[in-house]
């Protein structure tokens, strides 16, 4: 028997990058509300984000001249309270969905995990089509979809949570009952639908994902649990490596890996149930994000981790910009257009290193 | 002893982690659940219908819109957005197209504005693409900023999280207008006349509505007959898709004097397996037309040939607006043609 | 701490049941603080469940285990790791980590949640690193490291939790012969310079009988037997506890005891004699060789092996074969005399076949005392699995290899390959000397 088993001959890994991704995201963000369907100048763009970034300090009102009566108040909405939103909100709804990506694969020990893994895009839907459902037509129903769709996808969580606690809980029942779980509320969801037209035209764009409509209270709330589930994860990523040799190495070395668990869903979901709740099913970006860092920076999991973060922000940025080069479509198309060339190249990448042995 | 050392000072330190992990998380917990909840009494509308007083205040108008929402609108708006071909087809009717600054599309790359209006309604209204507010597969607000309207008018193709969204973020008052029956097209064109102040337009309008109303009424009193029909809008391998209970569909052709064979079904929209459709065996087959759609279409559904009504040429096309757009060419323009079809 | 010192380990009637079978039915034994004992026993014996009910991973339906005076399952898993290390057999490593990373791993029993590793907890890393010959590879990878390194990071591993007591599965499992030496060794050494106290189970009693103070015997989830290894290990008790007649001769080096089995069962005995063929050599060893030799012997050639060892499973079908083979005492590398009578074997050779067999340091001798005779006789070189898998020496065996090859040696893939080469090389077909041609496989 080979003792080294399906050797990696590791290519060349380098903080180089994350930290390329780490400076390019504040660039990318600046010039993302440069485009859009309406051709504002770009002078007028950076003045109004220059005013309104230093609190008015260091650039005047663009509108408060003469030069541009008429369509700069427009413009200063469309770039101030639409614009800079959906760019924020892309960024704060990648990274949460990059580092639960990261979490739960290190978490489940599978490449394939994502943040829906646990059927908290089902459970989200489920909540969401509940609300077009049931109280369509309703004034309520604008602010009542977040909260239901939080609370489903979280919901779902704390299911996926009572079955990792529970004695039958190893990583296998869990992927699972996740699995399981989800067929379970997408075929509701599905159920529901199918007898509520008006529900289901409603609901397309949620379910393809979106940041389109984002507004800054979003905006604000998404960053807020933003940093403290990346706080508190970031805290586990030396349990994160243990539990990558195996369940009981880690419980050798101290590692208590269902409290551990316990934790780590509870966080993934909740920063999943929040990105679900502002802008809806957006695959793709928790799936590739941990890869990248994996393969280009580290395998160590407090590099995984932070860099899921930038790489999940920059990567739905990104895919917002293409996006809005073509036309505005639900953002969910797009992560897919922009993420498997680039993904397939890391792992083409991957394996030319190899044929070279590496080193 | 180096072991015992590293003990004592580590023990403590998890313990207080613990507490502030707890902590932490209580806080994120209660900062969520807070936050949702602000968001959720910011983003809601002023509470419906009751306190809705009525009437004009320096130029500004407050009215119930067909959701019961209480909207406070400005009087005679100069610039208006209309998000949807029904209420387009009333406003122009009312001589209101000089104020439309900005029309309903769907996302250029999929059809734009042809994706919601027919070419005819295109070339009649004067519409341009410049006008596009893209309301579908995702609602842009730029669009919509962009044309600077004073007033939306809206009906439900608009999701409910934009329609708030024009309200707190553009600040821009929106007025649904979606008619639960035929009787509701004939009150959002008064509805709509108030906001303009064009009366005597609208009770013009709606004597024509009303005098269409009444003849078919009228007719159907003297039909000894009221003919099964199966009206489709489109098909598939399954079967027909149709028109079910509550919906203008069907209301359309009981008005015109024949029996919808799916007239009774619960679900509004649904598919009738072909085996259904050759038991009820109806004497009429009415399809849906225009966005493409023809006779040839339609013979792709199963056992369409073996149907007793095609075999006897018993097969008439509609406009599928006719049957769809609750507006005022659904009275002036279906019902004549439904009744011409059923009772020639 | 009063008095005296506590028991490292204090197994008292232990009982673990899985479902309705008893994997351990009333075990007890005490392990004082500075031993190093090994827990032997057949397969399905309970060393294994022994060792994680010591570790806490199993809860026990019946008795406890206690480390250094507390029971395992009172202690907080963090206790518990600052105490007790566990080297398994193998772990399942998915990531290219670098071994100072990884070493590393070890001190997070010792680190608060927020505070990082210390630079102390990467000296101390590098320290063991250094201490288990892995210096120089801190920088590696994990996966980029050979089996018997790899086995001595996770050993460093365990060593960084600064434990009093070392628990090891099978460690030596997946090793050579050589590794499985020199891995045991540095752990008999680094427990005597660290105080360490160890509990090792180990399936190879010569083994365990080699470097373990006390031997603990287990069978079918019962302490059968326990003592130093010269009073514990009989040829009574192998016939009772693992059912081989086996003969116990004294390493006439160091006096210990090892076994020798003899019970051996051939399926094909020897029916066909061949006057015809000379005699086909066959270099092997650690099993690579046995069904080499079995086919060859079943086809009618006459068959010599060489250099083996005396343990190794190759040596033993060697002699249920009646096949000349030049033998080493076990674990020793190649001796002179052993040397010499190899080289008169492939001297004598019309044919020589190079088995797939690790090569380590004990036993590379054997390839360099081929390239002499490659020119002279048909030689076969069995090509699978690969020799840079099953290279122990850091490539030397590799460049000889190529050496090989380039004296002549010809790549064949299998057993087949060896017969079908042999029967066109030696143009003598098998058949033609009066044997039967083989069943159809």
């Amino acid at each position: 028997m080979d003792p080294r088993g399906p050797t990696d001959p590791a290519p060349r890994r380098s903080y180089r990058w994350l930290w390329l991704l780490v400076a390019g995201l504040p660039g990318l963000a600046f010039v993302s509300p440069l485009f859009g369907p309406t051709a504002i100048p770009a002078g007028v763009v950076l003045q109004v984000l220059g005013h309104e970034l230093t609190g008015g300090l260091l650039f005047p009102n663009p509108c408060a001249g003469a030069s541009l009566p008429d369509s700069c108040s427009t413009y200063f909405v469309i770039v101030w309270q639409i614009r800079v939103p959906a760019v924020l909100l892309a960024i704060g709804v990648g990274a949460a969905l990059g580092i639960s990506g990261g979490t739960l694969q290190g978490l489940f020990r599978n490449p394939l995990a994502d943040p829906f893994l646990l059927g908290i895009s089902s459970g989200g839907t489920l909540g969401a089509v509940i609300v077009f459902v049931f109280f369509i037509g309703s004034p309520q129903v604008t602010a009542a979809l977040p909260l239901f769709a939080f609370a489903g996808a979280l919901a779902t969580g704390l299911v996926m949570l009572a079955v990792a606690r529970s004695r039958v809980g190893s990583v296998e029942t869990l992927l699972l009952a996740g699995v399981g779980l989800s067929s379970l509320l997408s075929s509701i969801v599905a159920f529901l639908l199918i007898y509520n037209r008006q529900a289901s035209t409603q609901i397309t764009d949620w379910l393809l994902g979106s940041v389109a409509g984002g507004t800054w209270p979003e905006v604000g709330i998404t960053f807020l649990v933003l940093l403290a589930v990346s706080f508190l994860l970031l805290l586990h990523s030396r349990e994160l490596n243990l539990i990558q040799l195996g369940n009981d190495v880690a419980q050798s070395v101290g590692v208590d890996p269902s409290r551990v668990r316990v934790r780590l869903i509870l966080l993934a979901s909740l920063a999943t149930a929040t990105a679900v709740a502002f802008a809806g099913i957006i695959g793709f970006v928790g799936l590739v994000a941990p890869h990248v860092i994996r393969r280009l920076v580290a395998v160590d999991y407090r590099a995984v981790l932070a860099g899921s973060l930038v790489v999940g922000a920059v990567f739905l940025l990104a895919a917002w910009d293409i996006d809005l080069f073509f036309a505005e479509l639900p953002i969910g198309i797009f992560t897919a257009f922009v993420g498997v060339p680039f993904f397939l190249a890391i792992l083409f990448r991957r394996s030319e290193r190899s044929t070279m042995g590496g080193g | 002893m180096a072991l015992n050392d590293s003990r004592a000072t580590a023990r403590p330190s998890r313990t207080a982690v613990s507490l502030t992990w707890l902590a932490v998380t209580a806080i994120v917990c209660a900062g969520g659940a807070a936050g949702a909840t602000a968001l959720f009494y910011s983003l809601t509308p002023a509470a419906a219908g009751a306190t809705c007083a009525g009437g004009a205040t320096a130029g500004n108008l407050s009215l119930t819109d067909d959701l019961g929402r209480c909207v406070t609108v400005p009087f005679d708006p100069a610039r208006v957005a209309v998000l949807s071909p029904s209420i387009m087809d009333t406003v122009y009717r009312l001589g209101l197209r000089a104020h439309v600054v900005a029309v309903d599309c769907y996302a250029t790359a999929l059809g734009g504005l042809y994706d919601d209006y027919s070419s005819d309604q295109v070339a009649l209204w004067n519409l341009t693409p410049s006008m596009c507010v893209q309301v579908a597969p995702v609602f842009t607000l730029e669009d919509l900023a962009n044309a600077t309207p004073d007033l939306v008018l809206a009906s439900t193709i608009v999701s409910q999280t934009a329609v708030a969204q024009i309200g707190s973020v553009l600040g821009l008052p929106v007025v649904m207008l979606q008619p639960p029956d035929l009787e509701g097209i004939l009150r959002d064109v008064t509805l709509l006349a108030e906001i303009f102040g064009v009366a005597t337009n609208a009770t013009i309008l709606n004597s024509q509505l009303s005098v269409e109303l009444a003849n078919a009424s009228a007719a159907r009193a003297t039909f000894s007959t009221t003919p099964s029909v199966l009206v489709t809008y489109s098909v598939d391998s399954n079967g027909y898709w149709t028109y079910g209970a509550g919906t203008f569909g069907t209301s359309l052709v009981t008005l015109a004097g024949a029996t919808s064979i799916s007239a009774t079904n619960s679900n509004p929209y649904p598919e009738l397996p072909a085996e259904t459709v050759l038991a009820d065996n109806p004497a009429i087959v009415v399809y849906g037309t225009g966005f493409g759609l023809n006779e040839s279409y339609y013979t792709t559904a199963p056992d369409w040939s073996s149907l007793p009504a095609v075999q006897g040429g018993h097969v008439y096309g509609i406009d599928s607006n006719y049957l769809t757009e609750p507006d005022p060419s659904m009275i002036l323009d279906g019902l004549p043609a439904l009744l011409a079809i059923f009772h020639p | 701490m009063t008095g005296d010192e506590p028991l490292a380990l204090e197994v008292r009637d232990l009982v673990v049941r899985f479902g309705s079978r008893a994997a351990l039915v009333g075990v007890s034994f005490r392990v004082r603080a500075g031993e190093f004992v090994a827990l032997v026993g057949p397969n399905g014996s309970g060393k294994t469940t022994l060792l994680r009910t010591a570790l806490g991973f199993l809860q026990p339906s019946e008795g406890h285990a206690r480390i250094f005076g507390d029971r395992v399952e009172e202690l907080t898993p963090l206790e518990r790791a600052r105490r007790v290390a566990w080297v398994p057999q193998d772990e399942p490593m998915r990531d290219n980590v670098p071994l100072l990373d990884y070493v590393a791993y070890g001190r997070y029993a010792h680190r608060g949640m927020l505070e990082g590793e210390s630079v102390g907890d990467r000296r101390l890393a590098l320290r063991l690193l250094d201490e288990v010959g892995l210096g120089a590879r801190a920088a590696d990878g994990v996966l980029s490291v050979s089996g018997g390194e790899r086995q001595r990071a996770i050993l460093a591993r365990a060593l960084a939790q600064e434990p009093r007591l070392l628990l090891l599965d099978e460690p030596t499992t997946h090793l050579d012969i050589g590794h499985q030496l020199d891995l045991l060794g540095r752990v008999r050494a680094l427990s005597r310079s660290r105080g360490v106290t160890v509990v090792a189970a180990l399936h190879d009693l010569n083994l365990a009988a080699r470097f373990a103070g006390r031997l603990v015997v287990l069978s079918h989830g019962r302490r059968v037997a326990d003592g130093p290894p010269t009073e514990v290990l009989s040829e009574d008790l192998l016939a009772r506890v693992w059912g081989v007649s086996a003969d116990l001769e004294r390493d006439r080096r160091t006096g210990l005891p090892y076994l020798v089995p003899h019970q051996i069962t051939v399926t094909a005995p020897r029916t066909f004699p061949s006057p015809f063929v000379g005699p086909v050599h066959v270099v092997g060893g650690g099993g690579a060789a046995a069904p080499i030799l079995r086919g060859l012997s079943e086809q009618g050639y006459r068959v010599t092996a060489g250099a083996l060892h005396l343990l190794d499973s190759d040596a033993e079908v060697a002699e249920a074969l009646g096949i000349p083979s030049a033998i080493e005492s076990p674990f020793a590398p190649l001796g002179p005399e052993v040397r010499v009578q190899h080289r008169t074997l492939l001297a004598a050779a019309r044919a020589i076949v190079i088995a797939p067999f690790a090569v380590g340091p004990s036993n590379l001798a054997n390839l360099e005392d081929l390239l002499p005779y490659v020119s002279q006789v048909p030689t076969l070189l069995v090509r699978l699995p690969p020799i840079a898998e099953r290279d122990f020496t850091g490539g030397r065996a590799e460049a000889i290899v190529a050496e090989l090859r380039a004296a002549g040696a010809r790549n064949v893939d299998d057993l087949t390959g060896v017969l079908a080469a042999l029967r066109a090389e030696l143009a003598v077909s098998p058949s033609a000397a009066g044997v039967p041609p083989p069943a159809p496989a």
